[in-house]
């Protein structure tokens, strides 16, 4: 079975969908995605920006439309907005 | 897949227009986009470098490898001015 043809479709089944991805470091993103690529480079539509410091303090930012480097993406939770 | 939402067509869409580079840092990068390639290398135009939404720098021509880069997005603000 090719195994790299599921990955793919599992993330293809949340295109249009909102989706909540989680850096490796502090950082999470919230928004619509659009489109990725075999990296999981991602393709993201009315993203909020979520940016913890060091005191815990959650520092927001919107962005319209961005690709996402794949290098740092820890984890996607599909459907989830951020709980706060 | 939507052919044309993948992120080759977006980098294709958005070549020649103001866009703001994040990096890993968390310093922003605004500027014009002249080319990038698939390691997400990047060199911009008329580049204000940003940190906390503050102009700290500019550059007419700036360089960025491509491993510092956390996201690429279109400047709107700049868009429309």
């Amino acid at each position: 079975m090719d195994t790299n043809v599921l990955r793919a479709e599992l993330i293809d089944k949340c295109i249009g969908s909102r989706l909540w991805v989680v850096m490796k470091d502090e950082k999470e993103f919230v928004g619509t995605l659009e489109g990725f690529d075999d990296y999981v480079n991602m393709l993201l539509r009315d993203v909020t920006e979520y940016d913890t410091d060091a005191d815990g303090e959650v520092r927001t930012n919107k962005v319209e439309r961005l690709l996402l480097n794949g290098n740092n993406i820890c984890m996607l939770i599909p459907g989830g907005e951020r709980p706060q | 897949m939507a052919q044309d939402r993948t992120p080759a067509a977006f980098l294709a869409e958005i070549v020649g227009k103001p866009v703001v580079v994040r990096l890993n840092s968390g310093i922003d990068y605004r500027g014009v986009l002249s080319c990038l390639d698939g390691y997400m290398n990047i060199a911009l135009e008329q580049t204000e470098e940003c940190v906390n939404g503050e102009v700290k720098n500019r550059f007419g021509d700036a360089f960025i490898r491509g491993n510092n880069v956390l996201y690429i997005s279109a400047d709107r603000e700049r868009w429309t001015e």
